[in-house]
């Protein structure tokens, strides 16, 4: 039986407050004996989008809302999804908009990139893990310290402005399930999933290509505190290797064995 | 360089040089409209825009990502006779570059507008500059005074992306030399205020009734006059308005200039969003 453990840890763009962070990220460690996987999700809203906030919120909620509207990781439940949320988002628009402003910036409508995983058959021998992504924040797969796969599979130069993601505009349907990606993959006792938004993704690349594997994955996969944490952002802001946007980074450790601690950050 | 993002304690400064002179009451191409008429529309549209994406959530007020002042050269409609002047009128009337949320509380009027894009006949749009024309094309004079203004924001603003100033006109200078400076000079000078980020950028366009429209080009000397000093004037275009450029569908060659000639309204409008959206707003 593998059990998931799972820690996020965020910060938001220089410049900001803390309350104006907007990616989201959920995860359910699942229940696998009464049917409910463990599941997992990152979405990154667009800055210049409206509400971009609340979108994003409202995306991760759903995703990992297991007895609700969770999708199945497969074309026609994602589209079945993406339509159950484009209505939400419109049911819950205001009565009156305050300004001209705020009643174009709702009918410009959010948008957020998304990346949804699963793990499937925890309780046997050879789980998995499967993946759906709308542009450009990335899930890599560690094995003792050296990464296996990644997925959305983007190369550092992929790290644009115009990335794939959620619209809240049905109009966008089409597109959307065109550039919609799913991948697989075997998992092993102690392997790490990292999912990170696309500023810290970048950096990982960039950062692989330098000076390999161990500086990476030695970092992240002990990183024990949000301070520490955002004090590497901030460095690497300073430095020139992060561009300042909000990051944030989910670690999910998948392992037989139980936890031999728990850390508590007050 | 021009790798900083805007943001509210990095804010982006946008000054627009509009030329009134009196040959901006020319029809603008088969629009109908003068180029008073096409640039003054194009202008709102931006301002418009540039609040809409700053307004981010449900009751918040319009975040001040940018600073803006529309400068304008040739008629003044305030004080009178020929010169520069800024171009807002009502409560802004006579102010400097001033933030973005100031500008959004205090429109002239709000209109109902033909769209700029075919998806609507018309929208409801806030205005800022009313279509004015009359006198000469004192472009020296606008842009020593643009000079000036942003050369007081960036000492306030060192860290931001660098000021960007676009020039709007369809003639040729008439105060060249200026205290003593050609036209050439005056836009050196401007290019010498700088951030940390880079020399501020300066944008031409050159509204023409003859030629074929050109974007971001990479020579001037076929454009009709004053379009190769137009072209001489106006900034490399920085690697991410190349990325935008390119992302909106327009082609954009090595050694391209902030430059745009003959556009029709909605080309303008475009080129417009382009130079403005530069290194974007944090995150995208």
């Amino acid at each position: 039986m593998f059990n998931t453990r799972m820690v996020t840890f965020w910060l938001q763009k220089d410049g900001s407050h803390p309350h104006e962070w907007e990616d989201g990220a959920m995860g359910d460690v699942g229940d696998v004996g009464r049917g409910r996987n463990p599941r997992f999700v990152l979405a990154d809203g667009a800055t210049e989008a409206y509400d971009a906030i609340r979108w994003v919120d409202h995306l991760v909620t759903s995703f990992t809302d297991q007895d609700g509207d969770a999708p199945e990781l497969d074309p026609p439940s994602m589209l079945r999804w993406f339509t159950a949320v484009q209505q939400a988002w419109v049911a819950a628009a205001p009565q009156t908009f305050g300004t001209i402003f705020e009643e174009h910036a709702f009918a410009d409508g959010s948008f957020a990139t998304l990346l949804g995983c699963e793990i499937r058959d925890a309780d046997g021998p050879a789980p998995w893990w499967r993946a759906v992504a709308l542009g450009d924040t990335v899930l890599f797969h560690v094995r003792r310290g050296a990464l296996l796969v990644h997925f959305p599979p983007l190369a550092p130069d992929d790290f644009g402005l115009h990335p794939d993601g959620v619209d809240t505009r049905p109009a966008a349907l089409p597109l959307m399930m065109q550039q919609l990606t799913s991948a697989n993959h075997g998992l092993q006792s102690d392997d790490e999933l990292f999912l990170a938004t696309d500023a810290l993704a970048e950096w990982i690349l960039r950062t692989r290509q330098l000076e390999g594997d161990g500086r990476v994955w030695d970092f992240l996969s002990h990183l024990s505190h949000p301070d520490v944490f955002a004090q590497f952002v901030a460095d690497s802001r300073v430095a020139g290797v992060m561009k300042n946007d909000d990051v944030t980074l989910m670690r999910i450790l998948v392992s037989e064995s139980d936890p031999e601690l728990v850390v508590v950050c007050l | 360089m021009y790798d900083h993002t805007f943001s509210r304690q990095n804010p982006g400064c946008i000054v627009i040089l509009l030329d009134r002179s009196e040959s901006m009451g020319l029809p603008w191409r088969s629009s109908g409209m003068t180029l008073a008429d096409g640039a003054a529309r194009a202008i709102n549209r931006l301002l418009f825009d540039l609040c809409i994406k700053a307004t981010k959530e449900v009751g918040g007020a319009v975040r001040d990502y940018f600073h803006v002042l529309v400068l304008g050269y040739g008629a003044r409609p305030m004080e009178g006779g020929e010169g520069v002047e800024s171009a807002f009128g009502g409560r802004l009337a006579g102010r400097g570059i001033i933030p973005l949320s100031e500008l959004a509380g205090a429109p002239l009027a709000i209109r109902e507008e033909p769209s700029v894009d075919a998806m609507a006949a018309t929208t409801k749009m806030p205005i800022w500059v009313e279509p004015v024309y009359g006198y000469r094309t004192p472009m020296c004079e606008a842009i020593a005074v643009a000079g000036g203004h942003v050369f007081e924001w960036v000492e306030d603003h060192p860290e931001s992306f660098p000021p960007i100033v676009i020039n709007i006109t369809d003639g040729l200078v008439t105060d060249s030399p200026y205290e003593g400076a050609e036209l050439a000079e005056w836009a050196k000078r401007l290019e010498t205020v700088e951030t940390l980020d880079g020399p501020t950028l300066l944008f031409n366009v050159f509204l023409s009734s003859e030629g074929e429209p050109a974007f971001f080009p990479t020579s001037g000397h076929h454009f009709p006059d004053p379009g190769p000093q137009l072209f001489d004037m106006s900034s490399p275009l920085p690697a991410p308005m190349v990325r935008n450029a390119q992302a909106a569908g327009v082609a954009v060659l090595p050694g391209a200039r902030a430059m745009c000639f003959n556009a029709d309204l909605e080309a303008l409008v475009k080129f417009l969003e382009i130079g403005t959206r530069a290194a974007e707003l944090p995150g995208r």
